[in-house]
């Protein structure tokens, strides 16, 4: 005969009740966590402030970048140097990259000048311009094996090089900030949305981030030519510099 | 009869289907890759191993015994690999059901991973059985209706049946058949329901087969809940493998993957759903030990692996999932998806193979070709769907029609 307590049997129905109420007063604040996103984001911003970010409609416009209209940005060091990468505009009208083919250190660049390529799946290669002129100091290896860093992160892990600059006083003059390059890059917006096909326009109306790889959806068929076009690197920029 | 003429558009229907565009040598050069040599490897020697087994029978390929009459087959094979599979009706569902849309270009490789899981589970289960030529008597000829066993072989081969149906459209896509693709589409909602059904079915009654073994699964594991725990845990677990899949798919198919797709916010949608689920799976296995009341147990050797395997793979998992998601950390996300997955494989370890008989003398410890057949058909799983991914509107449902466009 198996032997019969109440009160074993009773403490162990007070504890599955203690289990169940447990889980319910935890349940409601786990799912507030586990299903908000924009507070912690915030908070975070607030936390680092080096990673401030001014939102410019679909793309944010750091406050603390300097920017190139070949899309590219800049932010002056403490130690000297010049941290460079490129925007999230051009993140997101090129991606996703098989690679990034980055300067070699020690190798000039030059404001306004082609420094380095961002290739695409199908060997096709896309230019960007240099937005200050100096010699390569580092460049970021991490890209090379997760060259949509770029995307993911593009004022964060994704940055492309470091410059020692030669004469950044009269580069800086040549690159937007604050107000000028949220003005600048709600244009460039504009001008996007005037081109979008039907799908991207979806996107937009959701609220959402654009996709990846935007100039694709515009033109598949010559997206590379359009996206030379956005980054200041086509023939005709080329024969007009 | 014009026998050459016909011979043309067959050679070109099989060079465009089939060897991707490519002359036979040309395709053949380029299976030569590592992964391609690796897989033929492992085949090489997996299906010599196959053909043992059917020819000596169990008692010459496994350590499997009257004591242990279950292994890695059933425990890997069948049970990890059935809820692995989960992500097929769990998005499914969460699509064609709950309307959740957004979700959509991720349930067609879900359905194919489904699909392959439940297929290699199926052969898995083949080589288990001792006279799988008798598989037919449970399900046409001698039902044993009260058998858990009965259901489970009912649905597992219904819904196989489903998931197939359920992935013909991107078949018919790619074969180009129009009017079949329509007729296809128009099921999908019947498909989805169907398969939800058989799912809630089977995925808990593989667990309700434990139900008869009080006395040989460890007092930890066994639980009246067990049904339940299965269910909720494949839950997570389609999802885990939906993640999981996608990160790999993009990485080693970055040519044929929809770009237009911001795929990581939906790996942040799905983490949300897992870090619920997993919260939830917790507590009620929670409630099973207090149910039994089995806290003394926990301070045993067996105890500390109950406690690695609720804690280190349900609740921190369920934590990173919700942190993750929160903080749009994707590689995390992904990590902890890898993570569940292999919790879920070490869960139906436990209890089909190692708290099961945790007191016999006689401990099972599988056998060389038993873990090479499971190496075996996970490496033919794998190769099949590359080769479907390759040829078929998968992983971007527009890449056909696109190419008619242009």
């Amino acid at each position: 005969m198996i032997p019969h307590d109440i009160l074993t049997l009773y403490s162990a129905k007070m504890l599955e009740y203690g289990i169940a109420i447990l889980f319910l007063l935890l349940f409601i604040p786990f799912w507030r966590f586990s299903q908000s996103t924009a507070t912690a984001l915030a908070t975070a911003r607030a936390a680092v402030p080096a990673r401030k970010k001014a939102e410019s409609g679909w793309f944010p416009v750091p406050a603390d970048r300097l920017f190139h209209q070949g899309h590219a940005w800049a932010r002056p060091d403490s130690d000297g140097l010049v941290t460079v990468g490129l925007d999230g505009f051009a993140a997101r009208l090129v991606g996703p990259l098989a690679s990034v083919a980055l300067p070699q250190v020690g190798s000039k660049v030059g404001q306004g000048e082609r420094a380095w390529r961002l290739m695409t799946d199908d060997g096709q290669g896309v230019d960007m311009l240099a937005p200050v002129d100096g010699t390569i100091a580092a460049i970021n290896t991490d890209l090379a094996k997760d060259p949509d860093a770029t995307i993911a992160d593009p004022y964060g892990k994704g940055w492309l090089v470091r410059v020692r600059p030669d004469r950044l006083r009269a580069n800086l003059t040549n690159l937007l900030t604050g107000q000028a390059a949220r003005r600048w890059m709600d244009e460039t917006v504009a001008g996007l949305q005037a081109r979008l096909s039907p799908g991207l326009g979806a996107l937009a109306q959701d609220g959402g981030v654009p996709v990846s790889g935007m100039a694709r959806v515009i033109d598949a068929a010559n997206w590379h030519g359009l996206a030379r076009t956005y980054l200041l690197t086509s023939e005709k920029e080329d024969g007009r510099a | 009869m014009s026998s050459d003429a016909r011979a043309l558009p067959a050679r070109g229907w099989v060079t465009d289907k089939l060897f991707l565009g490519l002359s036979l040598t040309d395709y053949l050069k380029s299976l030569l890759t590592p992964g391609t040599i690796i897989a033929g490897l492992i085949m090489a020697v997996g299906i010599p191993v196959i053909i043992y087994r059917f020819a000596y029978g169990l008692g010459a390929a496994t350590n499997l015994s009257q004591t242990n009459p279950w292994g890695i087959w059933i425990g890997f094979d069948m049970l990890a690999g059935v809820a692995l599979a989960a992500g097929g009706y769990t998005l499914a569902t969460s699509v064609y059901i709950f309307g959740l849309k957004e979700y959509h270009p991720i349930v067609r490789p879900a359905i194919l991973t489904g699909f392959l899981g439940y297929l290699f589970a199926v052969l898995g289960l083949t080589a288990d059985l001792g006279r799988p030529w008798n598989l037919p008597v449970p399900l046409f000829i001698s039902w044993g209706g009260p058998s858990v066993m009965f259901e489970i072989a009912w649905c597992v081969v219904l819904y196989l049946t489903v998931l197939f149906l359920e992935f013909l459209p991107p078949v018919f896509e790619w074969l180009g058949w129009k009017k079949a693709l329509s007729l296809a589409n128009k099921t999908t909602i019947g498909l989805t329901v169907f398969g939800v059904i058989l799912s809630t079915l089977h995925q808990s009654s593989l667990g309700g087969l434990f139900l008869m073994a009080p006395t040989k699964l460890h007092p930890l594991w066994y639980s009246p809940f067990i049904p339940a725990y299965f269910f909720i845990s494949s839950i997570a677990a389609g999802l885990a493998m939906v993640i999981v899949e996608s990160g790999l798919s993009h990485r080693a198919f970055k040519s044929r993957v929809d770009h237009h797709v911001d795929v990581d916010k939906l790996v942040v949608g799905l983490a949300r759903g897992a870090s619920i689920v997993l919260f939830c799976y917790f507590f009620v296995k929670l409630q099973g030990v207090a149910d039994g009341d089995r806290w003394h147990l926990l301070g045993t050797g067996y105890g500390l692996w109950f406690l690695v395997e609720i804690v280190g793979f349900v609740l921190v998992p369920s934590m990173l999932f919700a942190w993750g998601a929160r903080n749009r950390r994707v590689t995390l996300i992904r990590w902890t998806a890898a993570w569940t997955v292999l919790g879920i494989i070490v869960n139906r370890l436990n209890v089909s193979v190692i708290a099961l008989n945790w007191n016999a003398a006689d401990r099972y410890v599988p056998s060389w070709m038993e873990v090479t057949l499971s190496l075996t058909l996970i490496t033919i799983g794998i190769s099949s769907f590359r080769w479907i991914v390759n040829r078929m509107p998968v992983l971007n449902e527009h890449e056909i029609t696109g190419r008619h466009h242009a």
